[in-house]
């Protein structure tokens, strides 16, 4: 059998195990598949300015795409393909391709082109996970990487403004989430009640688009409409993402955080009762101590009126 | 009124594919189309590409606009289809695209040996010197910009060669035994798999590999040549451009 197979990836963050789209279709893949995999999250990161995260490492072997993992993992016999009938697989092929096309300058302009979301969310995200002076350099270049490639494939010919181009993509980006919403219907996956590589892409593709909290958010809120699309995302985050120690960190620190809400309601609570428990105590001493004058006086008085009745 | 690069001499492989695509679609919906050819038909296009339609007073280009441009006059091809079939068309076209396409345009513009003996010479020949060989390295460098963005650029051959194969086997266990894509009716997916297949198969390369991948699925071959038989030679149609 496979000896340990490592992959390199980029973490995670906002409920997923990853941010990065291509990282998300390996892990989703390989939790499909049954292939144990260890995850190693990258912080020196050279190579992942060329586009070559993630990247699989196994003793003899280093392969990086996510095309090309995911046919080493079959022939590993991690196929989680094998109930699919010839017709299915080229359909998983033909959609494949559809997201590609349709869907990815859209995801790629929303992180990396959009001004807004990009200074706000995913260079500073990106810049924390790499070491300085890396992260000064490495999500501008990541950027300009992803700028390019949608303009020299939708931008025809490169002389085209980004603007025009922009209005295109994401109504192509919103055709492609309604057509696979279409084709998604009712059921759980794709292909019947078992997750598939078809299953895998489209979840590391729209995860991130779910989660990832935008200033601007035209393409989420297109999707959050799109219920059976959002339904199908949360079910795998929760039946294959919760489970594995690796990834555990976003719902533990849920966990983590839900426990310290509970703590703090009771600290509240008890210092409530303390400040009430202290205004008691305070109130209650004192009036004895009024008391006690006045009982002084009244002797004296006595004595005094005593003396006077002697006098006269 | 149909433009397209001028046969023969200028014409490349991707190029020719896609103009047959939009011919048989519009045969297809029985629209009467006359083919003009000119040399610098890329340049007339609005978006840069061959082929596009000229109408009245408005100009289209390239097939996908072409089919709206078409439906919104009232003809379309694939209104009898329910949601998820729509879905899968255009997952099936995006596929074409992305496969077919991608290999051809590699083949013709990357490939060393390709370039030097075909490309070259026929992108630049209806111009003088030293403008041919100007406009054609100058189209290399754009298609290999596009390649190595999408990550097409450190493929070899045999890569590409091996994608064409696995599309050519999805493209032929969808069809499986049925005479068109969506059963009885052809649909635009059947004109543009038509168009590329069919180029593919008798344009000459410096090596056939392209053509040998097509050729061995047999329910493709009986495809093209059933499209062939009723759409163009029915006609009258003498030579398919």
């Amino acid at each position: 059998m496979a000896a340990s197979l490592e992959l390199s990836c980029w973490g995670g963050g906002w409920g997923l195990p990853s941010v990065h789209s291509e990282s998300l279709v390996v892990m989703a893949y390989a939790k499909f598949s049954g292939a144990p995999l260890k995850v190693n999250v990258i912080d020196n990161t050279w190579r992942g300015s060329r586009g070559d995260v993630p990247i699989l490492t196994t003793e003899d072997n280093i392969v990086s795409q996510p095309a090309k993992i995911l046919n080493f993992l079959r022939k590993q016999k991690y196929n989680a393909d094998y109930e699919l009938s010839a017709k299915q697989g080229a359909d998983t092929l033909a959609y494949i391709a559809l997201l590609e096309e349709k869907l990815l300058p859209a995801v790629l302009h929303t992180f990396w082109v959009e001004s807004d979301n990009y200074f706000t969310v995913t260079k500073p995200w990106f810049a924390s996970q790499i070491p300085f002076p890396l992260s000064l350099i490495l999500p501008g270049r990541m950027s300009r990487g992803a700028l390019n490639r949608i303009l020299l494939t939708r931008g025809q010919p490169p002389l085209y403004h980004l603007r025009e181009v922009e209005a295109q993509i994401y109504r192509d980006a919103k055709e492609c989430l309604n057509l696979l919403s279409n084709r998604l219907g009712t059921s759980q996956f794709f292909f019947g009640n078992t997750p598939s590589t078809l299953d895998a892409y489209v979840f590391g593709f729209l995860a991130p688009l779910y989660k990832v909290r935008f200033p601007k958010i035209q393409l989420q809120e297109h999707l959050k409409q799109l219920s059976n699309l959002c339904r199908f995302c949360d079910d795998i985050l929760s039946s294959y993402f919760r489970i594995s120690l690796g990834g555990i960190s976003p719902a533990g620190q849920d966990m983590v955080d839900a426990n310290l809400q509970k703590l703090t309601q009771l600290v509240n609570k008890e210092s409530n009762l303390i400040e009430k428990m202290d205004d008691n105590l305070r109130q209650s001493p004192q009036l004895p101590p009024r008391k006690l004058p006045t009982l002084k006086l009244t002797p004296a008085e006595e004595e005094n009126n005593s003396f006077q009745r002697l006098s006269p | 009124m149909l433009y397209c690069i001028s046969t023969g001499e200028q014409i490349l492989l991707s190029d020719n594919a896609a103009s047959l695509a939009v011919q048989a679609f519009l045969q297809m919906c029985n629209l009467p189309i006359k083919v003009v050819c000119r040399a610098n038909a890329e340049y007339m296009s609005p978006s840069g590409k061959v082929p596009f339609i000229h109408v009245g007073n408005q100009v289209v280009s390239e097939l996908g606009p072409i089919v709206q441009f078409v439906k919104a006059k009232g003809h379309s091809l694939s209104d009898g289809l329910d949601e998820v079939q729509k879905a899968e068309m255009k997952a099936y076209m995006e596929l074409v695209n992305n496969m077919l396409l991608t290999a051809e345009l590699y083949l013709q513009w990357c490939d060393e040996a390709t370039v030097g003996e075909i490309t070259h010479a026929r992108y630049g020949s209806p111009y003088p010197w030293p403008l041919n060989h100007i406009l054609a390295y100058q189209k290399q460098w754009e298609i290999k910009r596009k390649m190595k963005a999408i990550g097409w650029g450190k493929k070899t051959l045999d890569q590409v060669l091996e994608d064409v194969d696995q599309c050519c086997q999805a493209l032929s266990q969808r069809l499986g035994t049925q005479p068109y894509f969506f059963n009885k009716q052809p649909t635009e997916l059947d004109a543009l798999v038509f168009g590329h297949l069919y180029t593919i198969l008798t344009t000459q390369l410096t090596n056939d590999e392209l053509s040998e991948k097509v050729k061995n699925y047999s329910n493709l071959l009986a495809f093209c040549r059933r499209i062939e038989q009723h759409y163009f030679e029915d006609r009258g149609k003498d030579r398919l451009s």
